[in-house]
């Protein structure tokens, strides 16, 4: 069974709202790193491409996407960094 | 998956465009290549060597369509928090590994050197980089 990832607890949280596309994904490639591998980076944004761009990102690059959390007017993406 | 020979993956995008439109559309993208480790390489041309002049970049409102809607997405550009073109591209050569290159004879029209170009590497001739766009995986025209 799936974790429910409104309980994931990042080790970092990069708030992206506001920023257009691709904004939220280099602000993703820019803070993974700033968190331990296996560590996990959450990310903000409020741009409806990013709950597409950032699992085809992860997947690319291999890391690994837990799931979102639709908020109010944007969504919190949770990544676990793999490498 | 299996290829035939390693080779990273490589966007090259031939710019001969200098209308902002096109510009912004073309730093999205290769934007979205670099936060997907994708190498790009691009070619200016005429006019979007022009785009790319110091003293033009900034300055530079030229759009390709739709003139008449042009203050109205510039507007709106703004209000959703569109970055410049060459802002967008700047912090995307900063992330990954993005070259640009000038076709050497359209300098010449210009009478511009290289020191006179922001964010461009090198000049080259086009069959260097007919070389170079052969071995991308994804290669468009601006």
């Amino acid at each position: 069974m799936g974790i429910d990832p409104s309980q994931i607890k990042p080790n970092k949280t990069v708030d992206a709202r506001g920023t257009s596309c691709p904004g939220p994904l280099l602000e993703a490639k820019r803070s993974i790193t700033q968190v331990p591998i296996d560590g996990i980076l959450e990310v903000l944004s409020s741009d409806p491409g990013t709950k597409k761009d950032i699992p085809a990102w992860a997947k690319k690059v291999g890391h690994e996407l837990l799931g979102m959390v639709d908020e109010s007017g944007y969504t919190r993406i949770f990544v676990r960094r793999k490498k | 998956m299996y290829y035939l020979r390693e080779m990273p993956d490589k966007l090259t995008i031939t710019v001969i465009s200098g209308s902002v439109d096109r510009l912004t559309g073309m730093a999205v993208l290769v934007s979205g290549a670099v936060a997907m480790d994708v190498d790009v390489e691009i070619f200016l041309q005429l006019w979007g060597i022009y785009a790319f002049r110091k003293d033009k970049i900034r300055e530079n409102t030229h759009l390709s369509e739709f003139e008449e809607l042009g203050e109205e997405v510039m507007k709106r550009m703004v209000e959703k928090n569109v970055k410049p073109w060459h802002e967008v591209l700047k912090e995307a050569k900063e992330l990954g590994n993005v070259k640009i290159y000038a076709c050497s004879t359209a300098m010449d029209i210009w009478g511009v050197k290289l020191e006179d170009l922001e964010m461009v590497d090198d000049v080259i001739g086009a069959a260097e980089w007919i070389e170079k766009a052969k071995e991308s995986n994804i290669s468009i025209f601006v």
